[in-house]
């Protein structure tokens, strides 16, 4: 049974980048614990707030390559119906995500610590906005320009999406921060 | 090519409540793939794109946030201890990361390897299985190891002292709650992989969301369960 083959280095080499991005974002959360994590509920939020980018802007990626390969979408054409539709869409479903688990911590904190602060449901919705306002048309632009350099989208996207989204979706709570 | 236009007109138009005979009437009739027209029926011109990927998303969506917010309920309950220690603070969205790709490796690795008949009946005593299962254990815990050095220079330049007790605990809890994640979601892919199999439904489409979200939603509690008992 050899361990050590080609299998082996692929797996390990996604998860190098993936850790490196997930590190970089958990350093910046521990300079900023005391303006972050010292918010009521921000711990209820963060780990769905986080994964929401993988699931969004992953399987944006991922549906427009599978149109790549099947010769559906052109990749010098970004101004097509499908690729502005998957914007939308993406766009849509993170305002809406993001809204839910505003809504998640606010009844959190209005349950269980009885504090009534409507202005949290903004934090992750504002933060939501900026961060796929990033995330989602870099997604986009990297797998196409990606698959115009002969490789597969679907084996650097997953790994990419989630290492740049953790670090991306820690600055836009920042930044969602300094607003409110 | 005008026959063709006709039925990708009528296939567009179907319901997508399920696989529809026309789909493989026209991969028979004008040889083209099933995943074409699939995309075609789902994506084409006239069909409304936004539409399509809200309607179909939203909810495993919706479900996937509410577990991990579930998982995040647990760690607020120990934040006190959670926030007095700078590494594990800094190792939170690389556990997690790790986690859901380990769900994602197993659960789609093992779906082909039912698709290409790799899987002997006993799987026990199944050479491939075996290997999948030591390679990724042994990628996670040299990146659990990794991380976790990082983790604690990063502190360390930072200010935060390290005591060796504090070293040795945090070894111990990012181990075991790694190797317990990854020993879980192996198991899980397995069963789960072959029960689908077996009823003759694509495991690829049931697998990834229920890994990622066991794997999610466990790194949290395991992690809260091992800080409690540890610090």
């Amino acid at each position: 049974m050899e361990i050590f083959d080609s299998d082996f280095r692929e797996i390990f080499s996604s998860q190098v980048v993936s850790i490196i991005g997930g590190l970089i974002a958990g350093t910046i959360l521990a300079i900023y614990t005391d303006q972050i994590l010292l918010i009521p509920g921000m711990l209820i939020l963060l780990p769905g707030f986080l994964e929401m980018r993988g699931n969004i802007s992953g399987s944006s990626a991922a549906r427009l390559t599978s149109g790549l390969f099947l010769g559906i979408i052109k990749p010098n054409k970004f101004r097509t119906k499908v690729i502005k539709g998957n914007m939308l869409a993406s766009f849509a479903l993170a305002i809406a995500v993001s809204l839910v688990l505003g809504i998640i911590i606010f009844l959190f904190n209005f349950f269980a610590l009885h504090a009534f602060t409507l202005k949290i449901i903004l934090l992750p919705l504002i933060a939501g906005i900026i961060a796929n306002a990033i995330e989602i048309p870099m997604a986009i632009f990297v797998t196409f320009y990606l698959f115009r350099k002969g490789h597969d989208p679907n084996n650097i996207m997953g790994p990419f999406v989630t290492s740049t989204g953790d670090i991306v979706s820690i600055v836009a709570l920042l930044i969602s921060m300094v607003i409110i | 090519m005008r026959a063709v236009r006709k039925h990708l007109e009528k296939l567009r138009k179907i319901e997508r409540r399920r696989y529809h005979p026309l789909i493989h009437k026209i991969h028979k009739k004008h040889k083209i793939s099933k995943k074409t027209l699939f995309y075609v029926k789902e994506y084409g011109p006239h069909s409304n794109v936004p539409r399509t990927i809200i309607k179909e998303s939203i909810k495993i969506l919706l479900l996937a946030s509410l577990i991990s917010s579930l998982g995040g309920l647990a760690l607020e309950h120990i934040k006190l201890i959670f926030l007095s220690i700078m590494p594990l603070i800094i190792l939170l969205p690389t556990l997690n990361d790790m986690a859901g790709d380990y769900g994602t490796i197993f659960s789609s690795k093992f779906s082909t390897m039912l698709y290409e008949g790799k899987i002997e009946k006993i799987w026990k005593k199944d050479m491939k299985l075996r290997k999948l299962f030591a390679q990724i254990f042994l990628i996670a815990m040299i990146t659990t190891v990794f991380s976790l050095v990082i983790s604690m220079l990063v502190s360390y330049l930072s200010g935060y002292s390290i005591a060796i007790d504090i070293v040795f605990k945090l070894l111990f809890v990012v181990i075991i709650d790694i190797a317990l994640l990854v020993s879980i979601l192996f198991l899980i892919s397995l069963f789960a992989g072959l029960h689908f199999y077996r009823k003759k439904e694509d495991p690829n489409n049931f697998l990834i969301p229920i890994t990622t979200s066991v794997a999610d939603f466990g790194n949290i509690i395991i992690l809260t369960l091992l800080i409690l008992m540890i610090f």
